[in-house]
């Protein structure tokens, strides 16, 4: 039998017309056997990295990564994992220095790439016509992914791992078909005996159809793979088979078709009688068939009726308006399929009446109450969860995503998501209901709420045609911000006449977003809960909301999201980046406080904790700190007209001491009049007069104009400047040294990602 | 006689869409006796349902406004919690339906631009006309109004007449799309539990969807 690996000289990736790119897991590699690799890789290579000019690539997303690795708590961990942990910190540490001299390239790749993997995959898809790629990697997914593109482009495209001497190490066909095997079978075999995470159903869902193509490519058999010792679980009994009427695990699913075309038009199916409480059904699992009793009756929807089925499932039986074709013919595919996941109520057999016909089906018990009941609402939110906390919402939007994320990976569209149809229990479990009306293999969803309708949809009825995965994006994304913001939809804001399909369709999100100012924001304190989101997710949805934003268009994934959820979560349990105790609250007060060193102060007059922050005042360059905090200032009496109060407000002679204010013109703040200075609070006076680091001089590539003054052109729809002479101003000198060529072409590549990758190939 | 508190907290606090109704009601001298008494039994049931809806409670603001030589205000628009009972209304005088209904679509009007002024979303509103008679002032104004709003979707209007009494014609111009309701006998305790129902259907909606009133409940109520 041959050699399952080659070696290479992987010195060869450092020519002028090649590239050599370096994951993530590499530098967290913790196998003796490879141990010192890295090193040498660049022992071996720098004289030739430096003569060409051609450092070895590690995408901004890998530093990332490695940066939120190297912050996690490693007690508790194990021993492996700890170790990594702590290669990820000293990895970052060699990467600074490696690109101060020009060995190592991190300033490659932004943040709308959710995943290094698929960065990697972009990147080589693109540069394939132009140079040959190599990618050190442990991860088999990617490298069956890249394997397979190589072939289809018909380029030079490698991956592989680094031997201990920093020799390229390539598994060949055959030996990376056999890993991709294992890996799949290792992540099958917990999702079919039970222990399995979303992880590994995503896994296994990406990588059937991968191996399926290699094998076919390649033309090699998966009978010829032997599994190893390492997939024994696999063959161990599953407990759970034994119960009513979960079906025996069965072999990894495959998802459904992505590609469906719409079904004709439902039509009713004929029936003879609708079973109740207390009568006799036939049930159908995928492989098991029985008869149960209608338990008592549960509850009343829109379409049918729920009844209880035994410990662990209830029974929902449609009325005649919904007893339709597709509605069985749907229920059929997902039961015959046998997805399970913890928290979908995907229906696991087909319920028959006495007559042998189809009136509906059995599916897991949901625990917890509606959304709608509990955390849309501050009144219901306090009395349902009391100690909740900003992190406890942010862990419902990670359960609600990963389980949107599985089911998307399964090409199930959910159709119409809204508060009523996802619950939540006191464990922050969040169960998915409402399966039937999932959009899989042409059946459309044919019901919606207009609040989640994304504008495409608008107007349109639900059930005349396949909802696009922009369209269920959009609900995905309302739901987050609804969830974080209890219960505050998006497009608040003030001056509308109460349509909300107008509201969705203009996409004026009012949230204030950096240098803008909308005046449209809603009042009360969602401006404050606003403010204290974590910024990369303030991004996201700004940018998935607003008509000007980047991603309106194109809306985040669920994995997007899923990472963007995951970070606020780390974000706020670390107290050095999370620096205001604020952020955690559900109901902020007050706006996050302006930096790390603002004073942060109870409020002497009502004593809530944390609700003064001292606001930066820029003219004398210290904090102001108020003497009490908003909602007591508040609670001054307010002029007796219910006229919102004259922009000065003088308040009752009785209380001379008090200071005369005005609200700020930017965040519609009130201040002491002494502190504003052109309308303006310190605070955003020093926003006005900062310089946008987004907006560069188009001749001398540094940041040149303030919000103010780009506020300036915005409003009377001019233009913005585009560099220094353009608002008669003298680019300064470039005085910073150039200490290496990678410096120097960093600078210069200020410009969106590709532009700088293209000039970077373009040999610039 | 009813009091509130005004609050602004809860008011943009609450995320949920409002839905006010408003209560245009005929407080004129032939209401008195058993119609007023059963009329005021009828809408303090009204409340109580309201707040004890989980949906309803958060989205229903409810005023009165009543009229019978001139119009007034009973109590404005707050949301079920500030509400207090009412204890007794007053009936004598004459049936100024137009200046009622006017003045319950000015503070309707009213109700809508403050909603819009603080950034809160709301349902179409709901005005509620219950007579005995027939008007004694000029309505014309007040039933161009209330047809263009309700040809514009803006309004949802329930025009019900108590006893036999009632100017069945009158309610007619008032209501576009569907015919007047009489009151079978005194059974306003039947009517204000099908409009707390219907209130709290509503709110169980999305603002722009449309919601199926039920129509089965109005045999309750209704003379048909
Ligand atoms: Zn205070």
């Amino acid at each position: 039998m041959s050699s399952p690996v080659v070696l290479l000289d992987p010195v060869e990736f450092l020519q002028p017309n090649r590239r050599l790119f370096i994951d993530t897991n590499v530098f967290m590699d913790t196998e003796p056997r490879r141990a010192g690799g890295l090193k040498r890789l660049f022992e071996r290579g720098q004289t030739t990295i430096l003569a060409n000019n051609n450092p070895i690539v590690v995408p901004t997303k890998v530093v990332g990564e490695l940066t939120k690795q190297s912050q996690i708590d490693p007690s508790g961990e194990s021993e492996e994992r700890a170790q990594a942990i702590k290669k990820a910190g000293a990895a970052l540490t060699f990467l600074k220095s490696a690109s101060r001299v020009g060995l190592v390239r991190k300033d490659l790749g932004d943040d709308t790439n959710p995943y290094a993997d698929d960065l990697f995959l972009q990147l080589f898809e693109r540069f394939a016509g132009t140079y040959e790629m190599c990618l050190l990697t442990h991860d088999i997914t990617i490298k069956l992914r890249i394997r397979l593109l190589a072939h289809r482009l018909a380029k030079r495209l490698l991956v592989g791992v680094l031997t201990k001497d920093g020799d390229l190490e390539v598994d060949t066909d055959d030996s990376l078909f056999d890993r991709g095997h294992r890996k799949y079978a290792r992540h099958a075999a917990r999702v079919a005996d039970g222990t399995g995470n979303f992880k590994d159903e995503s896994e296994v869902a990406a990588l059937k159809p991968l191996l399926d193509e290699f094998g076919k490519i390649f033309g090699l058999k998966t009978s010829a793979v032997k599994l190893g010792p390492r997939t024994t679980r696999s063959s161990a009994p599953s407990p759970s088979t034994a119960r009513w009427p979960a079906a025996t695990p069965a072999a990894p699913v495959n998802p459904f078709s992505a590609r469906a075309r719409l079904k004709p038009s439902d039509t009713p199916l004929a029936f003879s009688a609708l079973p109740s409480e207390g009568e006799r059904v036939e049930w159908a699992s995928a492989d098991k068939t029985g008869t149960l009793v209608l338990g008592a009756l549960l509850g009343e929807g829109g379409e049918g009726t729920v009844y209880d089925g035994d410990r662990s499932t209830v029974v929902k039986i449609f009325d005649r308006d919904h007893l339709t074709r597709h509605r069985k013919e749907k229920i059929e595919l997902l039961v015959g399929r046998n997805l399970r996941a913890k928290g979908l109520c995907i229906p696991t057999a087909v319920v028959r009446n006495s007559a042998g016909e189809f009136v509906g089906y059995v599916m897991p018990k949901a625990s917890g109450r509606e959304f709608q009941r509990t955390i849309f609402n501050k009144r219901k939110f306090e009395r349902e969860f009391p100690t909740w906390k900003k992190t406890d919402l942010v862990d419902i939007c990670i359960s609600f995503l990963e389980k949107v994320q599985y089911l998307h990976s399964m090409n199930v569209i959910l159709g119409d998501i809204n508060p009523k149809n996802l619950m939540v229990d006191e464990k922050k479990n969040v169960f998915i209901i409402d399966a039937d009306s999932w959009q899989l293999e042409g059946y459309p969803c044919p019901v919606g709420t207009p609040m989640f309708t994304s504008p495409a949809m608008l107007g349109k009825a639900y059930s005349d045609d396949l909802r696009a995965m922009e369209d269920e994006l959009f609900a995905v994304a309302t739901m987050l911000f609804m969830i974080v913001m209890t219960g505050q939809f998006p497009y608040i804001r003030t001056g509308t006449d109460g349509d909300m399909v107008q509201l969705i369709k203009e996409g004026n999100f009012a949230f204030q977003y950096e240098n803008r100012n909308n005046k449209d924001q809603p009042e009360g304190d969602w401006k404050y809960m606003w403010s204290h989101i974590h910024k990369p997710v303030k991004d996201l949805f700004w940018h998935s909301f607003h008509r000007e934003g980047k991603r309106y268009k194109k809306r985040p994934t669920a994995t997007e999201w899923l990472e963007a959820f995951k970070a606020y979560k780390s974000y706020l349990r670390n107290g050095r980046m999370c620096f205001d105790p604020m952020s955690n609250d559900v109901y902020p007060i007050r706006n996050k406080a302006f930096k790390q060193d603002a004073p942060i102060q109870d409020c002497p007059t009502c004593g809530r904790k944390d609700a003064i922050a001292g606001i930066w005042n820029d003219d004398n360059e210290e904090y102001f700190v108020p003497r009490q905090c908003n909602k007591c200032r508040d609670q001054q009496p307010a002029p007796l007209s219910t006229a919102r109060p004259p922009s000065t407000t003088r308040t009752a002679a009785s209380r001379p001491t008090s200071q005369p204010t005005a609200t700020c013109k930017d965040c519609h703040t009130s201040f002491p009049t002494a502190q504003l200075k052109y309308g303006r609070c310190p605070a955003c006076t020093t926003k006005a007069n900062t310089l946008d680091p987004n907006r560069l001089c188009t001749d001398c590539r540094q940041p040149f104009i303030t919000y103010d003054h780009i506020a300036w052109f915005t409003a009377k729809y001019l233009d913005i400047p585009k560099s220094h002479s353009a608002i008669k101003q003298v680019c300064p000198a470039a005085g910073r040294p150039t200490p290496s060529p990678t410096a120097k072409s960093r600078s210069q590549s200020q410009p969106g990602f590709w532009t700088r990758l293209w000039k970077w190939f373009a040999g610039n | 006689m009813a009091r509130l508190n005004i609050g602004a907290d809860d008011l943009v606090d609450n995320p949920t869409p409002r839905v006010p109704v408003s209560l245009c009601l005929d407080t004129s001298s032939s209401m008195s006796g058993s119609p007023i008494q059963e009329l005021v039994r009828g809408v303090n049931l009204f409340y109580d349902a309201i707040d004890e809806d989980d949906d309803a409670h958060d989205s229903a603001e409810i005023n009165i406004v009543e009229f019978n030589s001139s119009a007034g205000l009973v109590h404005d628009f707050a949301s079920i919690e500030r509400l207090q009972r009412i204890s007794s209304l007053a009936a004598s005088g004459t049936t100024a339906m137009g200046a009622g209904v006017n003045l319950a679509l000015d503070t309707l009007e009213t109700r809508k631009a403050t909603y819009s002024g603080s950034g809160v979303l709301y349902y179409q509103p709901w005005l509620v006309l219950m007579t005995d008679g027939a008007p004694t002032d000029n309505i014309d104004t007040a039933v161009m109004r209330v047809v263009d709003m309700v040809e514009a979707k803006k309004l949802t209007v329930f025009p019900i007449g108590i006893g036999s009494g009632a100017d069945m014609k009158t309610l007619a111009r008032f209501s576009p799309n569907r015919p007047p309701l009489r009151l079978d006998g005194l059974k306003f305790k039947e009517f204000f539990e099908w409009l707390s129902r219907s209130v709290a259907r509503v709110s169980r909606s999305t603002p722009g969807d449309t919601v199926k009133l039920d129509l089965e409940g109005l045999a309750g109520w209704a003379e048909l």
